[in-house]
């Protein structure tokens, strides 16, 4: 060896440290700080080996629209020095995502070993066989660390992501599990204004009746009295109309995939009633309500400009923090409104984390054993406390720390506990009703429909796609 | 000076220059490798999934025939986007045309200080359409937007720029217009700056107005100009495709949906991969007939002719 290439190596070696070094800083401080306020030590056991896939390389598909991805990157130097792996993270946003992971799993061999997908997407991937069955690694002790406890996983998270028969094809039968809920899961629940409520001696509706008559009373020039989605958006369908349709005795729909009877009820007088509830509270809602999607929506309550909305509690994040919401403190929430006699309940939303049937079969163990490490209860319990992500597990929204933190936990967890997986996401036909859906009913908000020709157009396009589709005949 | 010749023992890396064959794929290889790779491949392998019912779900696709075409002759949703594409692609390239040439016509007065202008009017050819979609978005937000802040400020009411299902179609094309009137602009007064001006100088002799001057000389000796930048203009407003993902994603109520969009969805948001493509290939078809049509009927007379 020259002086040259001596120098060369000197040089990488004292870079390679300086990495390391600073690696470790990095963890070491990261680690302290989680130690200290999470407890990480005792979540991960000190019996476990975590480090047995010390140096594998792995790569994780992810979404990019939501914060999971920041809690990871908060993380991930933790990630490292306990397990000895590095992870190399893809976070598109939704559309790029879908499109990925399709091209991902449809591959000779994927270049990812984890992959998050959308719980509305769990028939489409899961049921088309693409993903590697759990239950093997789960049952693993070598590879399942101890408190990992996949029992503790909300049940409706696990219906909606985990359990699949391929059988039958049905999300959330049968005990072969394929995805696990993560990073977040969630629903829908109440966001009402204290202070306004308080002052015009009024009580947090229970009933749709008593959402509107808020709304009347509290609408002014300068605060709407509600608002929701009324763009012509995802949220439209699946959360107002959704919310609405059945919490008054809805069932969308009847029959089975399986049975080819999969037929909707869409035009039923609960959707028809669903609908026309939205088109009665317009007078009280912003007046560009139909334009409003999500982004639109947070903003207008956080600053202060709406009285009250039914939406996805992961808002809850940018509602009550202190530093960006000026109703931080004033802010009430609860179940959603219900008709007399109904249960409060809503969409089950979320996420699912799986590892790609064809994968390197070499890092499958490892792949798994990081997907215990992300859907861990110290990992879940930062997400919630730093960024107000919706918990997948009933141990993180029972935490009483962070109870007392953030007091809309407990409705968060009320309503992910009796959240409701929306029937067409049995289907991999789900995003294109539900755009049918969304379509018609923003036209009805505009005025240029009513809630009954809408919501037969919907029943009529939905009934021509699932026919075409094979699951109605 | 002296050239030296090859002797017997020179070795040719290219191959004996007599025989050129060898040079000729040795410099062309590459591109036309590439041209298969990433340009025929894909459109045959396109067109042969129109042909099929590729989705997601089911990974292989069967061969269906043409039923992926016939069933778009009668889907609902494919004539209204095919309108909106129609309606879109008239209303653009008519204002783009009539704003351009007028502007051309201005700035050929040359004016002090024109050039700057003329800078400053190209700029927005520059900006990524994605990125024109959303900045008008913000620009025409009915909450906090500065063009509704501003036409409130003089008392009147704003239109309801992207949420009326007629109006986001001319909003659609006043913003690609706002885009895409300078690309016109651009290629006509090229043309007129050069133009010969002893036509001109011979016309006003004989007494012609301007305006007689305008319609019966320049406007035939700009044709050429303007049907290149009509025809470039149509097939790239009928191919548009982010500036409606940024600005009106299709809404409100399909209002915006023309067809690039229409396979999008159907692509990339359902994963109807066969329909996907068939949709892409009606567009193929009725953009080649399209062209064909204008090019064969539009007589482009040059001067003197």
């Amino acid at each position: 060896m020259d002086d040259n290439d001596q120098s060369e190596s000197s040089r990488k070696s004292l870079a390679a440290n300086r990495r390391d070094v600073l690696r470790a800083m990095a963890a070491l401080g990261l680690t302290t700080g989680v130690l200290g306020r999470y407890g990480v030590s005792a979540a991960f056991g000190a019996d476990f080996d975590w480090k047995k896939f010390a140096g594998t390389k792995l790569s994780l598909l992810m979404t990019g629209d939501e914060n999971d991805h920041r809690a990871l990157a908060d993380l991930m130097p933790q990630f490292e020095a306990e397990t000895g792996m590095t992870l190399e993270v893809t976070s598109p946003a939704l559309g790029a995502l879908i499109e990925k992971t399709l091209q991902v799993l449809q591959a000779p061999q994927a270049s990812f070993e984890l992959i998050e997908f959308l719980g509305f997407l769990t028939t489409q991937q899961v049921g088309a066989g693409y993903y590697e069955q759990l239950n093997q690694y789960i049952d693993d002790p070598t590879l399942t660390a101890p408190d990992w406890e996949i029992g503790d996983f909300l049940p409706p998270a696990m219906s909606n992501v985990g359990y699949f028969d391929m059988a039958t094809k049905t999300v959330g039968k049968g005990k072969d599990i394929y995805g696990i809920p993560g990073m977040h899961s969630g629903s829908v629940i109440y966001f009402y204004r204290k202070d306004l409520f308080d002052a015009a001696g009024l009580k947090p509706a229970t009933t749709w009746d008593e959402f509107k008559a808020a709304a009347e009373k509290l609408n002014s020039a300068d605060v709407a009295g509600c608002s929701f989605i009324g763009a012509n958006d995802f949220s439209l369908a699946t959360v107002d109309w959704y919310t609405r349709f059945i919490t008054t005795g809805g069932k969308l729909m009847s029959g089975s995939p399986q049975t080819k009877d999969f037929k909707p009820n869409v035009n039923s007088p609960e959707g028809i009633g669903a609908l026309q509830m939205l088109i009665d509270v317009l007078p009280y809602a912003p007046k560009n309500v139909t334009k409003y999607g999500f982004a639109e929506n947070v903003d207008g309550f956080s600053t202060g400009k709406i009285a009250q909305m039914v939406f996805w509690s992961t808002i809850a994040g940018p509602i009550f923090n202190t530093e960006n919401s000026m109703v931080a403190d004033k802010t009430g929430t609860g179940p959603v409104p219900a008709a007399p006699g109904q249960t409060p309940r809503a969409i089950q939303g979320g996420w699912g984390m799986g590892i790609p049937k064809n994968a390197d079969p070499a890092k499958k163990q490892a792949a798994w054993l990081a997907l215990t490490w992300l859907t861990s209860k110290a990992f879940n319990k930062y997400e919630v406390d730093k960024y107000q992500i919706d918990a997948s597990r009933t141990s993180t929204f029972n935490d009483p720390e962070l109870v007392a933190k953030f007091p809309y936990l407990p409705d968060s967890l009320k309503a992910a506990s009796t959240a409701d997986v929306i029937p067409t996401s049995y289907i991999p036909e789900f995003f294109q009703l539900n755009d049918a859906m969304n379509v018609e009913f923003n036209a009805a908000l505009l005025g240029t429909q009513d809630a009954k020709t809408a919501c037969d157009k919907v029943q009529a396009s939905w009934e021509a796609i699932l026919k075409k589709a094979g699951h109605m005949a | 000076m002296t050239i030296a010749m090859p002797s017997a023992s020179t070795k040719y890396v290219f191959g004996k220059p007599e025989n050129p064959r060898r040079t000729v794929w040795f410099f062309l290889g590459p591109c036309v490798a590439y041209l298969i790779v990433f340009s025929i491949y894909p459109l045959f392998h396109s067109l042969r999934l129109s042909f099929t019912d590729l989705t997601a779900a089911g990974g292989t696709g069967n061969w269906v025939g043409l039923k992926n075409y016939a069933d778009l002759l009668v889907d609902p949703l494919f004539w209204n986007a095919a309108r909106n594409s129609a309606i879109m692609v008239t209303l653009a390239v008519a204002l783009q045309v009539v704003l351009g040439v007028a502007l051309a016509m201005f700035f050929n007065l040359h004016l002090r200080g024109s050039w700057i202008v003329r800078g400053i009017l190209l700029l927005p050819m520059l900006i990524p359409p994605i990125v024109v979609g959303v900045m008008w978005r913000a620009l025409l937000n009915p909450d906090w937007g500065l063009v509704d802040w501003i036409i409130s400020r003089f008392g009147l009411t704003p239109p309801d720029w992207l949420g009326s299902v007629d109006m986001a179609i001319v909003t659609l094309v006043l913003v690609d217009s706002w885009q895409w009137t300078p690309f016109v602009f651009i290629i006509v007064f090229a043309r007129l700056q050069a133009l010969p001006q002893d036509v001109f100088e011979a016309a006003n002799v004989d007494g012609a107005g301007s305006w007689v001057t305008f319609r019966r000389i320049r406007l035939p000796m700009l044709m050429p100009a303007i049907v290149f930048a009509s025809v470039f203009r149509a097939v790239d407003a009928f191919r548009s495709f982010d500036l409606i993902y940024g600005l009106s994603y299709g809404g409100p109520a399909r209002g915006t949906t023309t067809l690039s969009f229409f396979a999008f969805q159907n692509g990339f948001q359902f994963q109807n991969y066969g329909y996907a493509a068939a949709v892409a290939y009606s567009m193929l078809i009725i953009l080649a007939v399209g062209t064909t049509v204008i090019l064969r009927y539009v007589h482009i007379r040059g001067p003197g002719q």
